[in-house]
């Protein structure tokens, strides 16, 4: 894990534990972002993704955790560090009636919360132009009630709201939960062009594999535990043939033809994948010289191959291998204790 | 610093909820000019009385040691259930009769008692003759509903009185002056009415706006995550709802002056007492958003707040007849000391009650206090 430089670290967390009513939520978790940096929280529900966020964002009292935390250089542990933190962090939430007040006008919302960080409203009128002009949003909506405004407009002038005090961190939950699938690179094409003009460091907590697309660096949790904390490249390259994969259409797939591709002897590390009702993709060592005896082997075992393309493996599908493998670790140790608790008996 | 951001955006969205602006403003305004022509006070079913007996004759055909007139205040102390006797007194002359008449009056203002009747000095010797006799009451004109209500409860004590004596004489029944009565050129009804219809509705529609002024603002969490303080937050919406309180209250005030509002008293006094009242609701409120978790919830507890408030306001029960720890728990409750002062301070004309006003005081900050504790360890969480 890269530490850059310190001067540029804006937050660092050193071995992070959460612990609710005797449950470890978080589990001996480090990492550290550096300024302008989009960071992209990924997991499943219960990764423990939101409650990293909660620590950072000064909404988890100390008693509930351990480690070193430093957001902005200043600790969340200590309560008179909250309204220092707090001035210096932005929030948007999943939901943009959260963030909003539905009845008042883009620009009145803009005065609620610039007054919230003790903003003169002149300064804070200024700041929402500019960003309700980096967000596209058109220049007649301003003075009209939110609850006329569409909901990507919402989301936009939501986002707005969360920069309006200039922070140096904006945390972002869930920003393309709720939004149609063609506004979704949308909304993640905004989120970066807020980075690149602003430079502000973002996290964004997500589900949306597609926020992979505009992240510096991706975490992956599960179960409380970061598995990895890297940029998007390096993840995918880690995977064997540097991520390379072949996607079979198979006939009546079903588990026991993908345990028989799991068996082929010429390449022991060989990882699948099922992405569709009859399409699984496989990575494997020496992808070029496995491949045609892959289709050999698979077509020895009664295997009927429909189709078959190669591609280089997305962020989404490094996400499954490594939640996968995680759980399979987890298969066999819980299969060891098992047979210990036997033999004790 | 970020007070007055916050009270403005209280304001904002008062403002802009069309539905909440009519609630507060227009509602009064039709449910005074409804009920001011449509209602009483409560009703009054039991009356504690004080007899004068002017009577200086012995009755002696029915007993050698009384006269009538004991015989009459026998009956209503021992044998009327609608009555009680909180005293009787025989004046001896003129001098003697003013005195007494003068305190029975003050018995009467101070509430002690609900009437007071004078027996004429030829009580006895009238009925002792079979002549029609009359009995003269006095009764306290505030509480509209008791003045139609004791003349009917009169034939109680005169009915009993005619099966203990044996005689069917007839009384005649004279209220030559009403303490307290709303003059008749004045608007009877709204005046009558207006303790009871003004407090209930300054209370209950400021408990009303405000019991989901936390509850229902959903970026409420998010405005955590700024600097912001839980305390300020909470002032805002006190200093928010109280100007629109006042706004309320005056609006009132003015409304009912126009519908012919008859005040004895201070109108300084008056206007104080519905500010003390409407704060006391806003408190109750907040003190409701507080602790609701839904808006559905916050709802129903206004609703069984208001209905406990209402109920036990003294309009519709006598708060007198109940037992002493229910009497605590009703004093503790803010119509029992608005509805008072107002009747006092309009009909009286009495300077205002300081102890009622300092338990007015003293609910609005309990609850407020109680409030802010209860937003204090609310948990907000985005």
């Amino acid at each position: 894990m890269s530490t850059g430089n310190l001067k540029d670290i804006v937050v660092n967390v050193e071995n992070l534990e959460v612990t609710f009513d005797e449950k470890k939520i978080i589990r001996n978790v480090s990492f550290n972002v550096r300024r302008g940096e989009i960071i992209g929280f990924f997991g499943i529900s219960g990764a423990g993704k939101t409650t990293i966020i909660r620590v950072l964002t000064c909404q988890i009292s100390k008693k509930n955790w351990t480690g070193n935390v430093n957001v902005t250089n200043l600790s969340p542990g200590s309560k008179k560090n909250y309204a220092k933190i707090l001035s210096n962090i932005g929030y948007v939430p999943q939901l943009e009636e959260l963030n909003l007040y539905y009845d008042l006008t883009p620009l009145k919302n803009v005065e609620v919360f610039a007054s919230c960080y003790g903003m003169k409203k002149k300064e804070a009128k200024n700041i929402a132009m500019e960003l309700f002009s980096i967000l596209d949003i058109p220049e007649d909506t301003w003075n009209k009630p939110l609850k006329k405004m569409s909901g990507g407009e919402k989301k936009r002038v939501s986002m707005a709201i969360g920069l309006i005090h200039k922070p140096d961190i904006l945390f972002l939950d869930e920003p393309t939960t709720g939004v149609d699938a063609a506004k979704r690179y949308d909304v993640l094409s905004y989120l970066k062009k807020l980075n690149r003009r602003l430079g502000t460091t973002m996290f964004l907590i997500t589900h949306d594999m597609e926020a992979a697309l505009i992240v510096d660096r991706a975490a992956i949790l599960r179960d409380g535990k970061l598995l990895e904390f890297d940029s998007n490249s390096n993840l995918i390259t880690s995977l064997p043939n540097n991520g390379l994969v072949a996607r079979f259409s198979i006939e009546n797939l079903n588990e026991e033809k993908i345990n028989i591709i799991k068996r082929f002897p010429n390449a022991p590390n060989i990882k699948t994948i099922r992405v569709g009702n009859e399409t699984l993709e496989v990575l494997m060592d020496d992808f070029e010289k496995n491949l045609s005896k892959l289709i050999q082997f698979m077509m020895e075992n009664g295997l009927k191959i429909n189709a078959m393309s190669r591609d280089v493996a997305a962020f989404r599908r490094y996400f499954q291998l490594r939640i996968q493998e995680e759980e399979e670790k987890e298969r066999l140790i819980r299969i060891q204790q098992d047979a210990i608790e036997e033999v004790e008996i | 610093m970020y007070l007055s951001g916050l009270v403005k955006k209280e304001f904002g969205r008062i403002k802009s909820d069309k539905r909440t602006l009519v609630l507060i403003f227009a509602i009064p305004i039709i449910l005074i000019v409804i009920f001011g022509l449509t209602s009483g006070g409560g009703p009054t079913a039991y009356f504690n009385a004080a007899i004068i007996t002017r009577d200086k004759e012995l009755c002696n055909c029915y007993n050698s040691t009384d006269g009538y007139d004991d015989i009459f205040i026998e009956v209503v102390d021992d044998d009327c259930e609608a009555w009680g006797l909180f005293d009787d007194f025989e004046s001896e002359d003129d001098d003697d009769y003013d005195k007494i008449f003068d305190k029975c009056v003050e018995l009467l203002r101070d509430e002690i008692i609900d009437v007071f009747i004078i027996l004429p000095d030829d009580f006895s010797e009238r009925i002792t003759n079979d002549n029609d006799t009359e009995i003269i009451y006095y009764i306290d004109g505030s509480d509209k509903q008791a003045k139609d209500a004791v003349e009917v409860a009169l034939q109680e004590p005169i009915g009993k009185f005619r099966l203990e004596i044996g005689k069917t004489v007839n009384f005649t029944t004279m209220t030559p002056y009403l303490e307290y009565e709303v003059p008749f050129w004045e608007s009877q009804v709204l005046n009558y009415a207006f303790a009871t219809i003004a407090s209930m509705l300054i209370l209950g529609l400021l408990m009303n706006l405000t019991s989901l002024s936390i509850v229902s603002e959903k970026p409420l969490p998010r405005m955590l995550l700024t600097p912001t303080a839980k305390d300020e937050i909470i002032l805002s919406k006190l200093i928010a709802n109280t100007i629109i309180m006042i706004l309320q209250v005056t609006e009132i005030f003015i409304m009912s002056a126009i519908f012919g509002l008859y005040c004895l008293g201070s109108l300084f006094e008056l206007y104080l007492v519905l500010l003390m009242t409407g704060f006391c609701g806003i408190c109750m409120g907040l003190f409701i958003s507080a602790i609701s978790k839904t808006e559905q919830v916050a709802n129903q507890l206004y609703m069984m707040f208001f209905i406990i408030v209402i109920m036990f306001s003294g309009a519709f029960i006598n708060i007198e007849s109940l037992p002493l720890a229910m009497q605590i728990i009703i004093n503790s409750l803010p119509l029992s000391h608005s509805i008072p002062l107002i009747v006092s301070i309009t009909m009286k004309g009495l300077p205002i009650d300081y102890a009622h006003l300092a338990s007015l005081a003293l609910i609005s900050t309990t609850f407020a206090v109680m409030a802010y504790i209860a937003f204090r360890f609310k948990k907000v969480e985005v």
